[in-house]
């Protein structure tokens, strides 16, 4: 059995004409923390929304845990809409513009999946969504509804209710892209304790010191390539490409 | 106005009452299906309520009820004036309905659809569980005014000999002479109707503007 929690092999996928993806390889050890770095526009959140097969790759695989998501044993039928729905329920995803759901209150945001989805007793999801709550510093907030929060607020909710589901992994889209500067440091301190306490994470982002402190692993998208992938140390101060030297001028 | 013609009217206001209460019933929830089904986008059924919901729209409800009432019995179901009555009431407000319902579903932001199905929803539970509260909500004020349309137009059902809150009033004239009295209660008890849910609409507007914040 692998500790590979992610791994995709040779993923590619074009829009319109443009291919989006090249080619992409990536894969995520059990409590490693993956960052993917790149220029806007360089495939960073397709290559994330087709791990949870929100999006369908046209070439490639894509297995979570050995298993693979998104086309049945056979290799060739796709999954049906409850089987992806199951694979998902294992994967964790953090947008950034936190979609949180609106008619719900932040408890009831952290519970529903739990208690619908995997079936969790009420009771027992509502006990644990408070501990969550908690840990992401929101407690006071349960009862709120998300349009009081704050951007920050409301990010640390979308954390509390992917960890609820205990994914495997949990997947960052730019999660403090939307939020004004100063809300920016209580997310990423979240997300610091998740990485140090062995949760595997994937975190699209354009915080550089985030990614030079928290990541076991950068990778690095151009045009839909995997241009560099090393480890930060590496990746922030000797990168063998100008692509990245270029790149890091720019966000450092 | 004797007791007489006073329970004639209220006969009458039952009458559009609880006709217009089911079609109501049934055309709501048969909006909803037409413009899940529309959105779908299975190929020959898109069409098909495209054409019903275009035709239901367009046709007077005195021509629709008058076809319905009439065509029936030469398709091998006759049916009785009632009947007929509610069944054009659900097909006219179902059609308007179906467009308020779907505006709410085009509406509906994507993100809050991704949220749901990366957290392992399936399409029927995030259905039940995200979007149709929600849409609910934002339709609702449509949905209201699409019922006080429905009661306003509901008249039309006389043409078949159904005796509602506005064919009584001919009724009681046609015995006591004078038509003034009667209709200004007819109008008085429409307005009542109609007033209710006006004020409910107010309500759900309110709830519906919380909402989108
Ligand atoms: N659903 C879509 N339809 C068409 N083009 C898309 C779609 N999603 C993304 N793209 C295009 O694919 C490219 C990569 O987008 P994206 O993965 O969002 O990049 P990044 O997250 O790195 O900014 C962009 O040029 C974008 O315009
Ligand atoms: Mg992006």
């Amino acid at each position: 059995m692998s500790t590979l929690v992610v791994e995709v092999r040779n993923v590619s996928k074009t829009f319109a004409g443009v291919e989006v993806l090249r080619d992409v390889s990536l894969s995520v050890a059990r409590g490693q923390t993956v960052s993917i770095l790149g220029p806007s526009g360089s495939g960073k959140s397709t290559l994330l929304r087709c791990i949870n097969w929100l999006e369908e790759p046209d070439r490639g695989e894509i297995s979570i845990a050995g298993q693979r998501i998104g086309i049945r044993p056979d290799g060739k039928t796709l999954m049906s809409d409850r089987e992806l729905a199951a694979m998902r329920a294992r994967i964790g995803m953090v947008f950034q513009s936190f979609n949180l759901w609106p008619h719900l209150s932040v408890l009831q945001n952290v519970t529903e999946a739990p208690i619908h989805v995997l079936g969790v007793p009420r009771d027992e999801a509502i006990e644990r969504a408070e501990r969550l709550l908690d840990k992401v510093g929101i407690a006071e907030k349960r009862d709120a509804y998300p349009y009081v929060l704050s951007g920050g607020q409301k990010q640390r909710v979308a954390i509390a209710r992917a960890l609820a589901m205990n994914p495997e992994v949990i997947l960052f889209d730019e999660p403090t892209s939307a939020l004004d500067p100063e809300l920016v440091g209580e997310v990423l301190t979240v997300m610091r304790a998740l990485a140090d306490e062995g949760m595997t994470m994937v975190v699209v982002t354009h915080e550089m010191a985030f990614a030079r402190e928290a990541a076991d692993e950068i990778v690095f998208l151009d045009q839909g390539r995997v241009v560099e992938r090393a480890d930060p140390e590496t990746f922030f101060n000797k990168p063998s490409t100008d692509r990245v030297r270029q790149f890091l001028q720019r966000y450092s | 106005m004797d007791q007489a013609a006073f329970s004639a009217l209220l006969a009458g206001a039952w009458t559009t009452a609880w006709i217009s209460a089911i079609a109501i019933a049934v055309g709501v929830p048969l909006g909803l299906a037409l413009a899940l089904l529309r959105e779908a986008r299975v190929p020959v059924v898109g069409h098909l309520i495209v054409l019903y919901v275009s035709l239901g729209r367009a046709t007077p409800l005195v021509t629709l009820v008058l076809f319905i009432f009439l065509a029936a019995p030469l398709f091998g179901f006759p049916l009785d004036r009632y009947t007929a009555a509610v069944i054009t009431l659900i097909l006219n407000t179902a059609a308007f309905n179906a467009e308020v319902w779907r505006a709410a579903i085009r509406g509906f932001p994507r993100e809050q659809v991704e949220a749901a199905r990366a957290a392992g929803m399936t399409r029927p539970l995030y259905f039940r569980r995200i979007m149709l509260p929600q849409i609910w909500i934002t339709s609702l004020p449509g949905l209201v005014n699409e019922m006080t349309f429905l009661i306003k137009a509901s008249p039309a059902i006389a043409v078949i000999g159904i005796v509602d809150l506005t064919r009584v009033t001919n009724r009681i004239a046609a015995v006591t002479y004078e038509p003034l009295p009667p209709i200004i209660a007819a109008a008085v008890i429409y307005m009542v109707l109609i007033s209710a849910f006006v004020r409910l609409q107010r309500r759900l507007d309110e709830r519906a503007h919380r909402l989108t914040m």
